[in-house]
């Protein structure tokens, strides 16, 4: 491989013509490419590029509420529609215990979480699908387009405080001094959901019957997390054997970080305690290692995106 | 492995393998697929890219040709980075703007201002960098009126010319292009042409892919020709077009239908004097074809340089006997400079359009001219020649 290539070097300008019986009917062994992923490389590549994630968002922003008379007002309009269904609904219903507080604001905080986490991995696991005209024609790091869907629904969340803030006046409270940990408990979240995101993006575009499965998948998650439950449902000493026990409140908030982030979101800004650690940090770990494997199944996969979408 | 300068394209031994087409991704195709794929060991797939080798310098510029589904495109999208090879070596030094699709970056909701940002982002310009040559670019695609108007709500032709227009303006070391040239009228063609004159000289490595031998020519000193997934030739790209040209001549001769209603027995192009043909000679055109039936014919005679698009064509309307007959035109004047040519000739009812043509229009034979060279036209322009002969025509 290292020796010169036929006389076409520097300067050369003569017609050369390829003896087509040279080529053989497969490349040797040692051409084989190999994708290699550098996790520091790639990250700082994808810094590199925020601009395009910037852009991208924008344009999936911008295009959301073009033609529509009202415009971008939808992004808050739609979800105080959803809360005054909620408001209606749950003032009927007491189903679930809810610390002293009003149920429509304590379930309101869990779908907040929910439908963020929701609409990023859904229409994220799509992302790749649904910009594959660009996918196949320009060249710029692939995680773009799932972090881009997610700064959108990223947007749009933030967008539907304002609804969590009326409903705080109208019940007459104020978020407590506590509120302050709620940053931690968003990057918990956003790690998680960018794992899962990452991971299943890749693999939708290899396998379109997952796009068919995820939906379903998601509606059954909403009620395995405890967004209209409390997280207390879930034992913190669970009887194994003898005199074992087990705090099934980590194991679950290691698979499910979503758990504990809800559970602490509720008792820092509603209740105003501190948070719960145990559960919270196996989220923590739990969020970091979906964001691990998802990213390393993500940049496995690249290779192929462009041929396959 | 040695640091090219910027501007450098060095691809050594690339082969690019695609999967065989999935159109049942059926569960029971796939379980029959894995079955077999575990017997044989993967045979589902086949080359677009068979040991490609090519090198070009900064300030160089070369074009890809070849014809459809030869490989040009993958190998544009292996060089820019949106797919992998499955072998070999792949060196790109610099910059990289890559312009694979005029269209695809647009978005339709959007409006024009809009898309500039976004497709100059997507094709790597910053936002500073947009801003700065909006105008310029507005100015270029010619659509300072509809500049704030959804996308969706121009023409085809007019979101082509967007695309282009942004991408003209990207700076990069090495600029791919493919196939860019399809966009908008004569007149933004002949600016676009012009515009990647100017990044060519500006210092751009420019990798071109072109069905356009015309402007191959005009824009790029070299020259690949890929022909089912191999490099065929390497060089200049007169030398390589004139190649390509010959080989399309020969596949369009297997390819015509010479099973029409009129069969040819002989075909010649001579000069009138004996000699060889030479550049401004008086030249003559004999025909001799047999037909079934009287009719009433469209003759044609042309004259092209290897493509199925004539340089240019003389007709004639008049009887066609039926059996053997002759056809001869006389060409006044032969407007051809040295080189290699091939004689097109088709015969069509009249009025026309109102059956299948007695015989295709197709290569009967190839000639060589002698003569002064061709004049070469400045830099990035192309040479159409719309040129008018005069012809005698007699047939018998």
């Amino acid at each position: 491989m290292s020796e010169p290539l036929p006389a076409r070097s520097s300067g050369d300008v003569a017609l050369w013509v390829n003896d087509l019986s040279t080529i053989p009917d497969e490349p040797s062994d040692d051409l084989l490419y190999h994708h290699k992923v550098r996790l520091l490389e790639s990250v700082k590549l994808l810094w590199d590029h925020r601009e395009i994630v910037y852009t991208l968002a924008e344009r999936d922003f911008r295009a959301q509420y073009k033609q529509a008379t009202l415009g971008i007002l939808w992004a808050v309009l739609s979800p105080l529609a959803t809360l005054a269904i909620f408001a209606i609904v749950f003032s009927r219903v007491k189903a679930f215990p809810h610390e002293g507080i009003p149920y429509a604001l304590y379930a309101f905080v869990g779908i907040l979480c929910w439908s963020f986490f929701a609409s990023s991995v859904g229409s994220g696991g799509s992302s790749l699908l649904s910009n594959k005209a660009l996918l196949a024609k320009t060249q710029f790091p692939r995680e773009c387009f799932p972090l881009e869907t997610m700064l959108v629904n990223a947007i749009n969340t933030v967008l539907s405080w304002v609804p969590l803030a009326v409903l705080f006046v109208i019940f007459g409270r104020a978020p407590k001094l506590a509120t302050l940990w709620v940053p931690l408990f968003m990057l918990i979240e956003v790690a998680f959901a960018a794992g899962l995101m990452l991971a299943l993006s890749s693999l939708i575009i290899q396998m379109r019957d997952l796009a068919q499965v995820l939906p379903i998948l998601l509606s059954l998650g909403i009620f395995m997390t405890p967004v209209i439950w409390p997280f207390s449902y879930i034992p913190a000493h669970f009887h194994v054997v003898g005199g074992f026990y087990v705090n099934l409140q980590i194991v679950y908030g290691f698979f499910n970080p979503l758990g504990p982030v809800i559970a602490n979101l509720r008792t820092t800004m509603l209740v105003g305690h501190n948070p719960t650690w145990a559960p919270l940090i196996a989220a923590i770990f739990g969020s970091l290692a979906y964001l691990a494997i998802g990213f390393r199944i993500f940049k496995r996969l690249e290779v192929n995106f462009a041929d396959i979408a | 492995m040695p640091t090219l300068p910027d501007g450098s394209i060095r691809v050594e031994h690339v082969w690019k393998k695609f999967r065989a087409d999935r159109s049942r991704p059926l569960f029971y195709d796939q379980l029959q697929r894995i079955r077999r794929s575990v017997a044989a060991g993967d045979p589902e797939y086949r080359w677009v890219l068979k040991d490609v080798d090519l090198e070009v310098e900064p300030w160089g510029s070369l074009a890809l040709i070849g014809i459809n589904g030869s490989g040009k495109t993958t190998l544009l999208k292996v060089l820019s980075k949106v797919t992998y090879q499955t072998a070999g070596r792949v060196q790109v030094q610099g910059r990289i703007g890559a312009l694979l699709s005029v269209t695809a970056g647009l978005h339709p909701d959007l409006t024009g201002r809009e898309n500039v940002f976004l497709y100059g982002a997507v094709l790597g310009m910053g936002r500073d960098t947009v801003r700065k040559k909006f105008d310029t670019i507005v100015e270029f695609a010619d659509l300072t009126d509809s500049i704030d108007r959804q996308v969706k709500f121009f023409s085809l032709g007019m979101q082509m010319r967007l695309g282009f227009a942004i991408a003209a303006y990207l700076e990069p070391d090495v600029l791919l292009v493919d196939e860019v040239l399809a966009v908008g009228d004569a007149n933004f063609q002949q600016k676009c042409l012009q515009r990647i004159g100017e990044i060519v000289r500006s210092g751009t490595t420019l990798l071109y892919v072109s069905h356009d031998l015309a402007s191959v020519e005009a824009s790029c000193e070299k020259a690949v020709w890929l022909s089912d997934a191999v490099v065929r030739a390497a060089g200049p790209s007169k030398d390589v077009v004139t190649m390509y040209r010959t080989a399309v001549e020969k596949n369009a001769t297997l390819l015509s239908n010479k099973e029409g209603v009129v069969q040819v027995l002989k075909a010649d192009i001579r000069a009138v004097d004996g000699g060889q043909l030479r550049s401004e000679c008086e030249t003559e055109v004999s025909l001799t074809l047999t037909a079934p039936e009287r009719a009433e014919a469209s003759y044609y005679i042309g004259i092209s340089q290897g493509t199925a698009f004539p340089m240019f064509v003389v007709n004639h309307q008049g009887q066609m006997p039926a059996g053997e007959f002759e056809v001869r035109c006389k060409l006044g004047y032969l407007p051809l400079p040295k080189g290699h040519y091939s004689l097109w000739v088709a015969i069509t009812g009249f009025p026309k359009g109102l059956r299948d043509p007695y015989l295709q229009w197709q290569p009967l034979v190839s000639f060589d001219t002698f003569g002064p060279q061709r004049r070469n036209p400045p830099e990035g322009v192309m040479v159409l020649s719309p040129i008018y002969v005069g012809a005698q025509w007699l047939i018998s």
